[in-house]
């Protein structure tokens, strides 16, 4: 028995057949109606955000405030230097443009670019937090990052007139009263609550999106034609769409993709296999005690994730979204470009996956230098104006 | 098609056992299409089963509801497994999904979530004393 699934508003413009853009000067670029299908498939856009239900300060004014002031405050680090903005610039995407984050030293992976965050269901390159708040306790607790310990971080929030005023409004505690590990907690809340309200606004690659599903040739012709050859690779030819799908253009989960996954040499970056280890051993999970969610049912995909051999070499799928404002790329930031990124799905090294030969998700697309172009000019058009509150 | 024929040494599909340990329950009233359920049968076997949410769609959990409707030997059912795999990829899913009784013979699946586009044969494995029925239904799903 076979079910085929499809959104049925999709179905419906399926029907019409393949659609055909406005002829312009270059060949018109044709999309089948399944590649019709896998394009509408990345919006609307922006999508409907809700509140983080295992944070009781989500979405909330004085906790967004409160997270903000904390981003930006180098209180967060043990010699004072650094705060999270030092990784997480809003200058540079909320990233830092360098291939690996250096805090109080250098790290292992590249700094991720903080956007539309709400969306995911992991976080980290490797999924060792299963929420926002769990992954910025992390970077405030790190050695090579910030590196304070929870009584610090309590002792500095105390001294800090208005910050403690502020927690105790927020959480109804004072600071120096409550305990550290709790602080720690409330304080990594109200960061989330605030990187929550960082977000991609539309791009030209949603109004064209748009124009397709209402079958406005005469808007669709305004997206330039390299992109939408570049579109046509992406849901074709490339398969990209196997990974990167959906609104925010990925499937949230973690995929070998060939990047060498040594830290250094002799050393090997566990991947996905070491964050789910990371995940359980957590006692900030949303399976523990300081999750708000009453019932646990944020909880689900913690509870039943399971470690497998395949999971080594394996990081987060991100978001394509803004990504030609965030360079450089992969887990490492081992590629410069996207043009790189690109060559590297073209030429892929197979002997760097690990996946079963012969059933292979991925193999070299052999693109021609007017492809890869293409593709990029396609990647390029998936940037929008960065907003955050309050 | 019995369990001992399907897939072995593909590495693709994991056997799961039932959270709650075996459950032994006879076969149930079968529920019809006007409660949402579809049927799945072989000649050993039929069941019916229902997803949440119906439309099932790449990246997202579901849970799946079971119900055992006949089975050919007439014994209690002791242990029921699902499981899901892209054939084309060798690879199953990331999760390990649990399974409850809520009802003699009607179980529901959490913790299923199929995380690619593409198709997806999901497996049902009804153990009988030492007798296994696997049951296969295929979904593509779409980006």
């Amino acid at each position: 028995m076979k079910q085929r699934v499809l959104p049925s508003a999709v179905a419906a413009l399926m029907l019409a057949g393949a659609a055909v853009l406005a002829a312009g000067p270059e060949q018109a670029v044709t999309f089948s109606a399944d590649e019709r299908a896998a394009i509408l498939a990345h919006g609307p856009w922006p999508p409907p955000r809700h509140p983080d239900p295992s944070n009781r300060v989500s979405g909330n004014r004085d906790a967004i405030s409160l997270g903000r002031r904390l981003f930006f405050d180098t209180r967060l680090s043990l010699d004072g230097r650094q705060s999270c903005a030092t990784c997480h610039d809003p200058a540079t995407a909320f990233a830092d443009g360098k291939p690996r984050g250096i805090g109080r030293a250098l790290v292992d992976r590249n700094a991720i670019a903080l956007a539309n965050l709400g969306l995911n269901r992991w976080f980290g390159w490797a999924g060792a937090a299963d929420s926002l708040w769990a992954q910025s306790i992390h970077p405030i607790v790190d050695v090579k990052e910030l590196g304070l310990t929870a009584e610090q971080l309590r002792d500095r929030l105390a001294a800090a007139p208005a910050i403690a005023a502020a927690y105790t409004h927020l959480f109804q505690a004072a600071v120096a009263h409550d305990a550290a590990e709790r602080v720690l907690v409330n304080a990594a809340k109200a960061l989330a609550a605030f990187q929550e309200t960082i977000v991609t606004g539309r791009t030209p690659f949603d109004d064209f999106r748009d124009a397709l599903e209402r079958s406005d040739t005469r808007s669709m012709a305004h997206y330039p034609r390299p992109a939408q050859r570049g579109l046509a690779i992406f849901v074709g030819k490339g398969n990209c769409t196997a990974c990167h799908f959906g609104p925010n253009f990925t499937s949230g989960e973690f995929e070998d993709v060939g990047v060498p996954h040594f830290a250094e040499q002799g050393r090997v970056d566990a991947g996905r296999h070491g964050g789910i280890a990371a995940l359980r051993a957590s006692p900030f999970n949303l399976l523990s005690p300081y999750s708000d969610n009453a019932d646990k049912a944020a909880g689900v995909p913690t509870r039943h994730v399971e470690q497998q051999h395949r999971n080594w070499g394996e990081f987060r799928v991100p978001s394509l979204r803004n990504v030609a404002r965030t360079a450089p790329y992969m887990h490492n930031g081992s590629l410069a470009t996207l043009q790189d990124v690109v060559r590297h799905y073209s030429e892929l090294n197979e002997e760097r996956l690990h996946g079963h030969a012969g059933r292979r998700l991925l193999r070299p697309l052999r693109l021609t230098p007017q492809e890869a172009a293409d593709l990029v000019a396609f990647l390029e058009t998936l940037s929008g104006e960065i907003s955050f509150g309050p | 098609m019995g369990i001992g024929a399907m897939t072995r040494g593909a590495g693709a599909l994991v056997s799961l056992a039932l959270s709650a340990g075996t459950i032994a329950h006879p076969a149930a009233a079968c529920p019809t299409a006007e409660q949402g359920f579809r049927r799945l049968a072989s000649p050993e076997a039929e069941i019916a089963y229902r997803w949440a949410p119906p439309a099932l769609k790449a990246g997202q959990f579901f849970t799946a509801e079971v119900v055992t409707c006949r089975t050919r030997w007439g014994e209690a059912v002791h242990d029921i497994k699902i499981d899901a795999a892209m054939p084309a990829h060798g690879h199953g899913m990331n999760y390990r999904p649990s399974a409850v009784a809520i009802a003699p013979g009607h179980y529901r699946f959490t913790g299923l979530m199929l995380h690619m586009p593409g198709t997806w044969r999901i497996t049902i494995d009804l153990l009988q004393g030492g007798r296994h029925t696997r049951l296969t239904h295929e979904v593509d799903l779409s980006p």
